[in-house]
């Protein structure tokens, strides 16, 4: 196998059907079809939807993303999958698609984690473009989307992730949903909201911040809970409207928004502060979020915390992070998967092959 | 089913409890029903029902995923449903859940449940509602908020009812009560 392993990378793990190719580090295919639209009327992503819409959407995919790296799939070194976490019945559209690609061209199959994907994102850059200099290790990785809040602590993309926290009830991307759900916003409420925020105060409301009291740092020091902001956010409405009067939704929305930053920035900051590790990385879908990497990036700088955020085209769910991390483990010797490997939905985040 | 128990639920803390009670009276095949406004409790209640259950995988809310399996050893698997997303039972069924052979504890399934299973244990969650208890921000209780960061705790009413003959007997709920 060459020194820089040419890896096609398949992750269907929720609504995003992506196929990446990567050459060691060199991104040469970014390749995604979403079925996010499909799923807006049922306000969230449906699983069965979501597998259907991989099984529909994965072959022109795969090769769009063989096209536009100008490769032949014979020549790839290696086929690389997601196995979770994720739902279900959609990571198994990936891997058995992977299973067939590599067992038809007799190549390995290496079957990753979806989360130490995302921090995998972070090493790619374009052919002949400048790099953005080297991640440097051990680094912290604050992973917020849809379905993951998530603090980890990476000291080697191929080997060592440890979870330092997550949520303990809603994600922060579903709090997102849920919220504008009571504000009579549609679905995804991440965007939604952002936009509603524009013009609000975000001091208008100080709403909860969660996990953070002096008595649930003992337990709870790196872990994060949405679900009493959320309650406060509902109640607050319900008192307006029971009172008849107008809710100041950008108020409102901004003041929600806030809460959320605060709480995801100062633990990501503690967390490097605590650990003596003066790097953040932020991934997922939650980048988006105007306002959570501006007080990221303001609350780093303070701190003397180098902040990493990749390009939101590889933030968002990806094949190519997930033939990054391959081609990682590849270059560090590691063999590959089992062709008899599943899917696996609570797959931990310490499990970085499986 | 009629009227059923009610009991008071102080904290998040009594609900994990509240939850590890009822725990203790389920086998495969049973289902729990969970009512209750947006923030209400219900997966503060199924954490501690899977808790004590020793199920495998954090007990987190299921909306975005809409079922999540929690394998345990030795035991039936316990499987948490957030039905909101769902229009009618059909859409219910399709998730293809193992009702005989889990533990099914659904939240928003009330009106979509009763036509998949036969028994089930129903609990209703009410939390205060609008300009209820607490007073509108700003003026208010003086015990309600001692740190702005905290989450404010109101008690919650909790009723228990059972349909079939398998709950037919609620005796075990009053010790809930602490």
């Amino acid at each position: 196998m060459s020194a820089q392993p040419l890896v096609l990378g398949i992750e269907t793990s929720c609504d995003e059907t992506g196929v990446g190719i990567v050459r060691g580090t060199e991104l040469l295919a970014n390749v995604i079809a979403s079925s996010m639209d499909e799923h807006a009327r049922f306000g969230g992503v449906v699983p069965e939807i979501a597998a259907r819409a991989h099984l529909e959407a994965l072959e022109a995919t795969l090769l769009a993303a063989v096209e536009r790296a100008g490769i032949a799939l014979t020549d790839l070194d290696a086929v690389a999958v997601t196995s979770g976490p994720g739902l279900s019945g959609a990571l198994m559209v990936g891997v058995g698609a992977a299973k067939a690609l590599a067992l038809a061209l007799g190549k390995p199959l290496y079957a990753v984690n979806h989360l130490v994907g995302h921090v995998g994102a972070d090493i790619l850059h374009a052919p002949g473009a400048d790099d953005r200099g080297e991640l440097e290790l051990p680094t912290i990785a604050l992973l917020v989307s849809g379905g993951h809040t998530s603090l980890l602590l990476v000291r080697s993309l191929t080997d060592d992730v440890e979870l330092l926290g997550e949520t303990i009830d809603d994600a922060a991307g579903e709090a997102f949903d849920k919220v504008a759900r009571l504000l009579g916003l549609p679905y995804p409420g991440g965007p939604q909201i952002d936009r509603a925020a524009v013009d609000g105060d975000p001091t208008a409301v100080r709403f909860p911040r969660g996990l953070t009291l002096p008595k649930d740092l003992v337990a709870h020091r790196y872990d994060f809970s949405f679900s009493g902001l959320k309650t406060a956010v509902a109640r607050h409405v319900e008192r307006l409207r029971d009172a008849g009067q107008p809710v100041p939704v950008a108020d409102v929305a901004a003041s929600f928004r806030e809460a959320v930053a605060d709480v995801l920035t100062a633990k990501a900051i503690a967390a490097c502060v605590d650990l003596g590790v003066p790097r953040l990385l932020l991934g997922g879908g939650v980048v988006a979020n105007a306002r959570v990497r501006t007080l990221a990036a303001e609350r780093a700088a303070a701190a003397g915390v180098s902040l990493r955020i990749p390009p939101l085209s590889l933030c968002t769910d990806n094949g190519a992070m997930i033939a990054a991390i391959a081609a990682q483990r590849i270059m560090a010797g590691h063999g590959p998967s089992d062709l008899g490997v599943g899917a696996d939905s609570t797959l931990p985040v310490t499990v970085v092959q499986a | 089913m009629s009227g059923g128990k009610r009991l008071v639920i102080a904290d998040p803390e009594a609900m994990e409890r509240f939850g590890a009670r009822v725990a203790a009276e389920l086998r495969a095949g049973d289902v729990v029903l969970l009512t209750g406004e947006l923030g209400a409790g219900k997966t503060t209640f199924t954490r501690g029902l899977g808790a004590a259950l020793g199920v495998r995988g954090a007990v987190t809310s299921p909306t975005f995923v809409l079922a999540r399996t929690h394998p345990r050893e030795g035991g039936a698997p316990l499987v948490h449903v957030d039905a909101y997303r769902l229009a009618d039972a059909a859409e219910l069924d399709d998730l293809d859940i193992d009702f005989a052979g889990s533990i099914v504890v659904v939240e928003w399934g009330a009106g979509l449940v009763e036509h998949l299973v036969d028994e089930w244990l129903s609990i209703v969650i009410e939390r205060p509602t609008g300009g209820g208890a607490s007073a509108p921000d700003g003026a208010s209780d003086a015990d309600e908020i001692d740190d702005p960061d905290d989450a404010p705790v109101e008690p919650r009413t909790v009723t228990v009812a059972g349909t079939g003959a398998r709950w037919a007997d609620l005796g075990w709920v009053h010790a809930a009560r602490d």
